[in-house]
């Protein structure tokens, strides 16, 4: 899933400043469990808006803002969106995209930031980095492109100790990880003599 | 006779490293240059490549300059810094200006240098860093074009006896030979015993392993060392300097009796002075004292 933190307020009312009436959406999906895009979290946008003296033509919690059928679904036909001037969305950079291509006649304004592609409750541990190149196979499917704070694809730097990362000794050194993994699968020996190649 | 030659010879090699400037005033790299020279028995010395992440002149103009001083360089090469296009116009202006001594290196991280939040590149790694020496030797560039004019490299790569588990820094010392590593220099290391146990685990025929041997100056300078991950001081040698009346004189003995211990099984030492460099021919000397 897509781990999504909230804006700071002030930020996200900078970004409405100059519009007139707002529609915030929530999304169902990744934001949802993440606390930061579901029900609660566009109730409380809702609130803040008021008490800044904004008006607030609707809100929605789509079942997923990526969806590009869903959004045109539940927003085309909606009376309150129609009003509304500016949309604030508490979704993911896909979720916020997807409902400005669909509607490019309303200010679209970002209430999430998106972090990472991560598992649920990992707080913040970054996954995937959605490359395109996925060599998940060769360490036994943990991300070094990702996890590695510099990226190394063949193997770690000399900034290890006791297992952790030099980068951030609270985490484990990726590569430690892979080694060992590699290791109970009896590919230790391969591990050292293939390579992800430059070519 | 050739680094590249030493490398092949039973010689005990040593190297040191300098910094280039941060500015244009290169009149303390040449003083620092000048006194390698003069030590007369210094094999190469190293120019390091934006250091702890921080800006200073390339190290391929310092390398450059150091040829025309007398001196064989090593050029160090992160691949932090440059994609794949500016990694082999680096390596190929290397040769053309007379350098083929490379030590690649993935470098230090930018979280511990002066632009904590720069973009970092690692397009390639070091092992595919090697690699490419390898396949530009051959004639041709990564995209596949023939070279017009084949360059020649001596490759270096690093590795750290005090990394953590000790059995896959060894796994990836295996990586970077069959990579094509012609020799390694090591990061700092204070124990000789802890790496001689080191040395022999990894030893294998044709490398060359040479022991980076920081020269202690101060308890301040100490202290910056032992906050790197991975550097432990022996408490003798805690003492030993935090106790001197003269920290340098009490370092340059301590680096001095380090070189005498590894010349007697090392294949060589990689002095890091930090800008004492002066200080090598008496601490060389000192270490073929009785």
């Amino acid at each position: 899933m897509i781990l999504t933190s909230k804006k700071p307020q002030e930020e996200v009312l900078a970004s409405l400043q100059d519009s007139g009436t707002i529609f915030v959406i929530g999304c169902a999906s990744c934001a949802a469990r993440s606390k930061t895009g579901d029900q609660k979290a566009v109730d409380d946008m809702k609130e803040l808006l008021l008490s800044k003296g904004k008006q607030v033509a609707g809100t929605l919690v789509l079942p997923a803002a990526c969806n590009l059928q869903t959004v045109e679904k539940y927003l085309a036909k909606n009376e309150d969106f129609a009003k509304a001037d500016a949309v604030l969305i508490l979704a993911c950079g896909t979720g916020v995209q997807t409902v400005g291509d669909i509607f490019p006649q309303k200010t679209i304004a970002a209430g999430l930031n998106s972090i990472c592609i991560s598992t649920s409750g990992s707080q913040n541990k970054r996954f995937c980095s959605v490359c395109g190149h996925c060599v998940l196979s060769f360490t036994q499917g943990l991300c070094q492109k990702t996890r590695c704070p510099k990226g190394l694809v063949n193997g770690p730097c000399g900034g290890f100790v006791g297992g952790k990362c030099e980068v951030d000794d609270k985490q484990d050194c990726v590569w430690v990880l892979i080694y060992e993994k590699l290791k109970k699968h009896g590919k230790a020996d391969e591990f050292i003599k293939s390579f992800i190649s430059p070519l | 006779m050739k680094f590249k030659d030493k490398l092949k010879d039973s010689k005990f090699l040593i190297t040191a490293e300098l910094y280039p400037p941060k500015g244009t005033d290169t009149s303390a790299f040449l003083r620092r240059a000048a006194s390698l020279k003069s030590a007369g028995a210094v094999d190469a010395v190293n120019v390091t490549d934006n250091q702890r992440a921080s800006m200073r002149a390339g190290a391929l103009a310092m390398c450059s300059i150091l040829l025309k001083n007398g001196i064989e360089p090593i050029l160090q090469l992160t691949s932090r810094d440059r994609n794949r296009i500016a990694l082999q116009t680096e390596l190929l202006s290397a040769n053309i200006l007379g350098v083929e001594n490379v030590l690649i290196i993935s470098g230090d991280h930018p979280r511990f240098g002066e632009y904590p939040n720069v973009k970092m590149v690692y397009d390639l790694d070091t092992v595919q860093l090697i690699k490419t020496t390898q396949i530009l030797e051959s004639g041709y560039d990564l995209a596949g074009k023939k070279l017009n004019g084949i360059p020649k490299f001596c490759v270096g790569a690093a590795i750290n006896p005090s990394a953590d588990p000790q059995e896959l820094q060894i796994a990836m010392f295996r990586k970077k030979v069959l990579a094509g590593a012609e020799f390694f220099q090591t990061q700092i290391i204070f124990d000789i015993l802890k790496f001689k146990g080191f040395f022999n685990r990894i030893k294998m025929k044709g490398i060359k392993v040479i022991a980076g041997v920081p020269l202690l100056t101060s308890p301040k300078f100490m202290g910056f060392l032992q906050s790197l991950p991975g550097v432990e001081i022996p408490k003798e040698t805690q003492n030993r300097i935090n106790s001197a009346a003269d920290p340098l004189a009490e370092g340059i003995e301590i680096c001095a009796q380090t070189i005498k211990e590894l010349r007697k099984f090392a294949d060589g030492v990689h002095i890091i002075a930090i800008g004492k460099e002066e200080y090598i021919p008496t601490i060389l000397k000192k270490s073929l004292e009785a």
